[in-house]
């Protein structure tokens, strides 16, 4: 790399990442490319960026730069003047329009090494090059929709942004028509008291994914020690944070080379993998069931029978049509609810298509997550009568009780200043704003302070609350307000799961794993190393043998190999020496098998008994 | 009370000893890769610390990173600077590289320029007459000294790469000092005595070097206390590196679980590392050895050599489905089954 002197400048040009040639002054030639970049001279996707150190100009013109708007500033200048505002407040202009008349223009990352960007107008002076379209962009738009980002650490933001990916609401308003494989909906979804300017610039005040609770920072008996949720059954009953949970299942009618098809209908107790007739018993005639059928887990939603899948079974049967193979979908385990919706329609392909949506109501109980806007997230733990709630004077319970622990070693004060501006916001019954760096922190809450002042509440939010069940006060004040939660789609009674004994692999014997084969939780190798530590070798025997692919083998004490009781001839034979001296022995089942893979190797390992 | 306090903490037979010392080590071992500190101190005597330190001394590595020697001097020699720096001068490892502002190859004369950096050969002390007598015995080469104070050598040969060769062989020879003792710095310890310490491990040497304690030399170097001290010694450096290298976290292990480490890996006479290669190379297991690592080549060469698993460890017998013989399981009646029927009831 040449590094440009100053006798004889050359400054290397790139296009693209290519080196395409040099340039013997820089300034003016970076100049003049932006410049007709304003005038429209040039498309304003190019952006041109000069490196002074490594005497290097970059030109971009291609696609996967990450480009943004800024207001151009020449001369200490914003160009954006009040007036154009004006017009652009009246729609007699548009955005475009500021981009061709080199108002407003879109550096990319390299460009803004060249820039000097003022955060607002009053901090332009002559070096600034670009102003800042508004103050709250340094954060993203999905940071910008909380309240209060800026009293909040950037961990719990991060947080925040998954748990409202996550939230329920309504994500379609014509949820009814579509058949989402899932969907979540939210009975009763509210607009935030506390909302942004980006909340409801972005549009998402018309589709709000939560509900304003009313939370005392209090702890009750223990009940929501490590993040755990308090909530009042009479606000639960009253419909907080009630939900519908939608889930679809569809089916086609296949069709097989050779003529074969796939039928719908209720399949005949001869049909192969028939699941007995109380299974298929909520079907209609032509074996799709109804809407509004009660279903529940092991229960047939929609009949249909397939061809074999080899051509012998069919033939061993006699008759191509009559051997067929019951292919039906069935509720998944753990799964009720009412049939929503069936749909019978045909693909492209001209084959039919059935659609079923399941529908089941899901109220809040013990172990559904709920979240604030601030990374505060907690599983109801206790649903408590509201008679054994803590009141208040004025006779308000809280909907939720937040444990106190939650907020110091998080550093959400967000979600403190939050509950103010709810509590203010609500006794004045109107919405706050909470938008970032919208003055000074102390002042908005001053502010709030206020308003519940005037309105006969202390000026901190603390209410005085007495005991729900022996009714005298507690000596603290309780911090009290009002913030947005959201429902979050985790629910326990989607992963609830239980099994004593069930379904086993076929090739280790051992059980299944996963919620939808009715699987065992593994007893990995740490748990394992734990029993070892305690010496408990009865116990680490019952759990990796008995309960788990314990099989009994009959070993030949003359050559320690496997064999097999001969049922005919009422004796133990040993296939590989003949000898008929066998003893049974408990093994692993995995052994076995990995025995049987070592003989595939053409090793034949021997177990040699004692006695 | 000492005594039922005592009784209390001696291990019941049994008890899964190595596993809990693995898992006291290991558990909170799991913090420390978050939590590495560096110091301000001399280049040369900060140690490898940290988790790269513990796997290093785990896996018995011939050398480590980072050798350091203590080298504490005699009643004559620790309490005066001068001394300890006159000590110091002559353990201080310089090498032609440290003393060399730049070489000149001439290929065409099979010759070497050495440019000699005069204020470090004051600093050493050294005259070039000296380094060119030094090299000319060590290396087997013609040597002179020019006007300028410059080093001259001649070679037998014309060859570039034999050339370049030397070159870089004679930047690596020791001038003075020890060889492979490294930097010498001298310290002072909180009693006002003076000891010195050196960044290298080259102890055979070093221990019969005039003036100093050849009781108390120390390196971190287990391999090297092992070659001069003995293997308890190389065990008491394991137990004693790990234990500081935990300390520094503020990480709590008992000592007896580093020291079940350590006794495991000497106990055979030489240092064996934990892993692959060592301690669970040498199991007699086939199911255990092809369970760990390597599944394949433990199978083929058992296969191989007809081995026999005698089954008396913990893997092999969990994988057949067995009680192992740990904790419950190390219990066994010791009479014949035949026995026991001739025994009669005691009245």
């Amino acid at each position: 790399m040449i590094m440009a002197d100053k006798g004889n400048r050359k400054v290397y040009l790139h296009l693209n990442g290519k080196a395409i040639g040099y340039v013997e002054q820089p300034e003016a030639f970076v100049a003049e490319v932006r410049s007709s970049r304003r005038k429209g001279q040039i498309s304003g996707e190019v952006n041109i960026a000069y490196f002074q150190k490594n005497g290097e100009i970059h030109i971009n013109t291609d696609r996967g730069r990450l480009r943004r708007p800024y207001v151009i500033v020449e001369n200490g200048k914003s160009k954006l003047t009040a007036e154009t505002l004006e017009k652009l407040k009246k729609n007699e202009i548009n955005f475009n329009y500021l981009l061709r008349s080199g108002m407003v223009e879109y550096l990319d990352a390299e460009e803004e090494e060249n820039a000097f960007i003022a955060l607002s107008e009053e901090q332009v002076n002559e070096k600034t090059t670009h102003l800042e379209t508004n103050f709250t962009s340094i954060f993203g738009l999905t940071i910008n929709t909380s309240p209060y980002p800026e009293h909040n650490a950037l961990a719990r933001h991060a947080m925040s942004a998954n748990f409202i990916k996550q939230a329920e609401g309504i994500f379609a308003s014509n949820f009814n028509q579509r058949f989402d494989s899932r969907g979540y909906i939210l009975f009763y979804p509210q607009v935030p008291i506390v909302s942004t300017a980006a909340y409801t610039s972005a549009g998402i005040d018309k589709h709000p994914s939560g509900q304003n609770f009313v939370v005392a920072i209090s702890t009750y008996y223990g009940y929501n020690m490590a993040d755990a949720l308090v909530i009042n059954k009479a606000a639960v009953d009253r419909g907080l944070g009630r939900s519908l949970f939608y889930k679809s299942y569809s089916d086609e009618e296949r069709r097989y080379p050779g003529g074969q098809r796939d039928r719908f209908k209720m399949p005949a107790p001869t049909a192969d993998g028939y699941m007995g007739e109380h299974a298929y018993s909520k079907l209609s005639e032509d074996g799709i069931i109804e809407p509004e059928m009660e279903v529940s887990e092991g229960d047939v939603l929609i009949g249909k029978v397939a061809p074999p899948r080899f051509l012998e079974e069919s033939i061993g049967a006699g008759g191509l049509e009559e051997k067929m193979r019951d292919d039906s979908t069935v509720l998944k385990t753990g799964e009720v609810g009412k049939v929503d919706s069936v749909i019978l329609t045909e693909t492209t392909g001209a084959t039919r298509v059935v659609k079923v949506r399941i529908r089941s109501l899901r109220i809040p109980e013990k172990g559904d997550k709920f979240a604030s806007r601030h990374g505060q997230k907690g599983v109801v733990a206790l649903i408590v009568n509201q008679e054994d709630m803590p009141f208040s004077d004025s006779g308000i319970v809280p909907d939720l009780l937040l444990n106190p622990h939650s907020i110091p070693t998080r550093l959400t004060f967000g979600h403190l200043m939050e509950m103010l501006a709810g509590k203010a916001g609500t006794v004045s019954g109107e919405k706050v704003d909470g938008t970032a760096f919208v003055g000074d922190g102390k002042e908005r809450l001053a502010d709030y302070s206020q308003t519940l002042k005037s309105h006969n509440f202390d000026e901190y939010g603390d209410e005085t609350l007495y005991d729900g069940i022996t009714g005298t006060a507690f000596k603290a004040k309780v911090f009290t307000g009002v913030v947005y939660y959201n429902r979050l789609y985790h629910m326990v009674s989607n992963k609830i799961q239980v099994r004593s004994r069930g379904k086993v692999q076929i090739l280790t014997h051992q059980p299944t794993e996963v919620k939808a084969r009715q699987g065992a939780l593994r007893f990995g190798e740490m748990e394992r190393d734990a029993l070892i530590g305690h010496g408990a070798s009865l116990l680490l025997k019952e759990r990796m043998l008995d309960q788990s692919d314990k099989t009994t083998v009959l070993i030949c004490r003359q050559c320690g190999d496997i064999g097999y009781y001969d049922h005919i001839k009422r004796t133990t034979v040993c296939p590989t020496c003949g000898s008929g001296q066998l003893t049974p022995v408990d093994i692993s089942y995995a052994f076995k098998v990995l025995l049987d893979e070592i003989k595939s190797m053409h090793i034949l390992p021997s177990i040699k008994l004692k006695e | 009370m000492a005594n039922v306090k005592g009784k209390r903490f001696i291990v019941n037979y049994g008890e899964p000893v190595g596993m809990i010392a693995a898992q006291s080590i290991g558990e909170p071992g799991t913090q420390m890769i978050l939590r590495t500190f560096h110091y301000a101190g001399i280049e040369a005597t900060i140690a490898t610390s940290g988790l790269p330190r513990i796997v290093e001394l785990v896996d018995a590595r011939k050398k480590p990173a980072t050798p350091i020697t203590y080298i504490y001097l005699n009643s004559s020699t620790r309490n005066s600077f001068e001394k300890a720096e006159a000590v110091a001068k002559k353990i201080n490892e310089v090498n032609m590289g440290a003393i060399t502002r730049r070489s000149i190859e001439n290929f065409s004369k099979g010759a070497i320029k050495f440019i000699l950096d005069e204020q470090t050969l004051a600093a050493n002390e050294l005259t070039p007459q000296q380094v060119a007598q030094k090299l000319a015995k060590s290396m087997e080469v013609h040597t002179k000294v020019d006007k300028g104070g410059d080093i001259i050598v001649r070679l037998k040969t014309k060859k570039l790469s034999e050339i370049r060769a030397i070159n870089v062989k004679i930047m690596k020879k020791t001038i003075q000092g020890v060889e492979g003792a490294g930097k010498a710095v001298i310290q002072r310890s909180k009693d006002g005595e003076f000891y010195i310490v050196a960044a290298g491990s080259n102890v055979e040497a070093l221990i019969d070097i005039d003036g100093i304690d050849k009781t108390r030399l120390y390196t971190n170097d287990v391999f090297a206390m092992n070659r001069l001290f003995g293997i308890e010694a190389a065990r008491n450096t394991l137990i004693r590196e790990l234990k500081n290298t935990l300390d520094e976290q503020k990480i709590d292990v008992d000592e007896r679980h580093i020291a079940l480490v350590a006794d495991a890996m000497t106990y055979s006479g030489d240092i064996k590392g934990v892993g692959r290669h060592g301690l669970s190379g040498q199991k007699n297991s086939v199911f255990a050895k092809a369970a760990y690592e390597e599944t394949v080549k433990h199978l083929v060469n058992a296969a191989a050599f007809g081995e026999i698993d005698p089954m008396r460890g913990v893997t092999e017998n969990i994988l057949v489905g067995k009680q192992i013989p740990i904790g419950t399981g190390s219990v066994r009646l010791a009479i014949k089954k035949e026995d026991l029927k001739k025994a009669k009831p005691v009245k």
